[in-house]
């Protein structure tokens, strides 16, 4: 399948109007929400009113919002890194669950093997689509997705089978071992996974624009054959993008372990992986405007579970949202490609 | 085991017909030179909206043209952004699934709330599609695409659009014709799983059969023989699978359901060599 590279298409506008777009691809979303609010006979100030309250509107959801924030930062990096070097990794999902899998594996031998068991496990999954690609020409595009499905139903066999707690009572494993549990900040309900996954973007800002190996990287997604010409090798920059994008992904599985569930279940990973397209796109692809773009989609994560419990509306709205974030991205930055 | 799997295989046949009618109308659309991962949301909105019209109308009929018309309204969002935004069409399916995801998640929670939803689902008894999947349209699409000069110029749209545009014709407009015809074997796949096969909605029922599809498609090397080989060969695996999940010879249950995706890569892996794309798919 000869499907354009991400960033060869997703040209990115070198200007400040790169943070005029995202705003209003926001507030486009934001919009779409309280339109939805009139179709189910609320006002859109009402729904909007308890989107912001829900999310933003005391210590206690703030925290909520940071807790969701950091999966979905950690996903969006994963996804941002994926796309900048032309690697279509849609498997996000998967690289979570796998990673959360390696994280429970893990966490008899203390908290830090436990992360590094999430980290290799994320990225060996993820390598599994790079290696179909190389050697059998199979496009990562389907690969990683298929690979989600597979995640999936491997964790429900772990949860419904060798995993599953002592007592056998329900499909979800015993809880890991405190030493294993990621600590509290302060006398916060927020655990220390928020410092790593923003020292994570930090360095995953070094590493593309601040490294030879980075440009490298970037060179491979903006132009593969040029990139080539100019003696980059492009099969090891496919290869590393991969691993360190399902590193990332996995660690995300592995720190919401650690830190938040402390369990496994079927319906772990909650969409957290697909979110992470949202996230990157919203940013851009920039590491560092990837951690306010987490904190959006998190509020937007926490107001809709409030919308759900009392206004009653799915909280299968931030999906919808993130989708229309998506589209208004691609559809602003089509225009603005277009003016310059 | 083998009477076990033979048994299985008219089973498999009926179960496997909307993943046909997915590849079948996939295949059309990569011919035009678009690869739509959206397919999976159109498939899952169409079984939301032939459930729905079904409930309301009582009538088969009418649901699966809910089913169709459902399938055609997130086509055409992907053909706004495909065609005439011409933007990344992988960024856009994906997009469109999660769009498709949230939207019947959001509606389907919000109906089962009203009276519609105390009413029955009608049954499903002269089964018309699997005949019409698995005989009637691939003869038709044959005939359309490689017989025709309408179709000879929707599969220039995929390899040279320039040549399309050259004598005259509108590569936008055959690219739109293939996704209504995309839009109407979804729909009918779309509202088939969910009035014949199961009885009724449920969230993110297609599970994962539109990328299934598309995977088929690339193993059928965009030809519609292949297309037919290659949904027999999973449709086979998963008549296996039925055949072990009857015979109950310890495989886990949850190891089972994760086959249909295991075989699906191992289709994709079988892909040896250099698999000719249409030239400009995707572009």
């Amino acid at each position: 399948m000869s499907a354009g590279t991400p960033s060869g298409k997703l040209h990115i506008p070198i200007s400040v109007s790169r943070i005029g777009i995202a705003l209003m691809a926001a507030t486009t979303a934001i919009a779409g929400l309280a339109l939805c609010g009139i179709a189910f006979g609320r006002s859109p100030g009402e729904l909007l009113a308890i989107l912001a309250s829900g999310s933003i509107g005391s210590s206690f959801a703030l925290q909520g919002t940071l807790l969701k924030s950091v999966p979905l930062l950690l996903t969006g990096l994963s996804v941002a890194i994926a796309f900048r070097a032309g690697v279509w990794n849609i498997g996000g999902e998967g690289q979570f669950l796998i990673g959360a899998l390696g994280a429970f594996l893990g966490a008899r031998y203390g908290l830090i093997a436990s992360l590094a068991a999430a980290v290799l496990a994320g990225a060996i999954w993820a390598s599994i689509a790079t290696a179909m690609r190389l050697w059998r020409n199979a496009p990562e595009v389907l690969t990683t997705i298929l690979l989600n499905f597979i995640a999936i139903h491997l964790l429900g066999y772990a949860v419904n089978g060798p995993l599953q707690e002592a007592s056998g009572k329900y499909p979800q494993s015993d809880a890991v071992p405190a030493g294993a549990a990621l600590p509290l900040l302060g006398n916060l309900e927020l655990h220390a996974g928020v410092v790593i996954a923003v020292l994570v973007a930090i360095a995953a800002w070094y590493l593309l624009y601040r490294t030879a190996e980075g440009l490298r990287l970037r060179a491979t997604g903006f132009n593969r054959s040029a990139a080539k010409w100019a003696g980059v090798n492009v099969d090891a920059q496919l290869i590393r993008a991969m691993a360190i994008s399902g590193a990332m992904a996995g660690l995300a599985g592995g720190i919401e372990l650690l830190g938040v569930t402390h369990r496994l279940f079927e319906r772990f990973a909650a969409g957290y992986g697909y979110a992470g397209i949202a996230v990157a796109l919203l940013a851009q692809l920039h590491p560092l405007g990837t951690i306010a773009s987490a904190f959006f989609f998190g509020a937007l994560t926490t107001g809709a579970g409030e919308l759900q419990r009392t206004a009653g509306i799915s909280s299968m709205v931030a999906t919808l949202a993130q989708a229309i974030v998506i589209l208004a991205m691609i559809a602003f930055m089509r225009r603005s490609k277009a003016s310059s | 085991m083998t009477s076990q799997l033979l048994a299985a295989i008219p089973l498999a046949i009926v179960a496997s017909t909307p993943l046909l009618l997915a590849v079948l109308g996939e295949l059309v659309v990569e011919r035009a030179g678009m690869i739509n991962l959206g397919i999976e949301g159109m498939m899952l909105t169409a079984a939301m909206t032939a459930v729905v019209a079904a409930q309301w109308t009582h009538s088969i009929t009418i649901g699966f043209l809910a089913g169709i018309a459902g399938a055609a309204a997130i086509g055409a969002l992907f053909g706004l952004f495909a065609i005439r935004f011409a933007v990344d069409q992988i960024v856009t399916g994906t997009a469109i699934v999660l769009l498709a995801q949230g939207l019947t998640g959001v509606v389907y929670r919000q109906l089962q709330q009203s009276a519609i939803f105390l009413q029955p689902v009608p049954r499903f008894d002269t089964d018309v599609v699997v005949p019409l999947a698995w005989i009637v349209i691939p003869i038709v699409l044959a005939f359309l695409l490689w017989r025709t000069r309408f179709g000879l110029r929707l599969r220039a749209c995929g390899e040279l659009p320039a040549a399309v545009t050259a004598v005259g014709a509108s590569v936008a407009m055959h690219r739109w014709i293939a996704l209504a015809i995309e839009s109407v074997l979804t729909g009918i796949a779309g509202a088939y799983l969910a009035l014949a096969l199961s009885s009724g909605f449920a969230e993110n029922m297609t599970s994962g059969r539109g990328f299934i599809a598309l995977s088929i498609v690339i193993f059928g090397r965009w030809k519609l023989k292949g297309a037919l080989l290659g949904t027999a060969v999973f449709g086979i695996a998963a008549a296996a699978q039925y055949s072990l999940q009857a015979s109950g010879r310890g495989i886990p249950f949850h190891l089972l359901l994760a086959m249909p995706y295991v075989v699906t890569l191992l289709i994709l892996c079988g892909i040896a060599g250099r698999v000719r794309a249409p030239e400009s798919l995707g572009r």
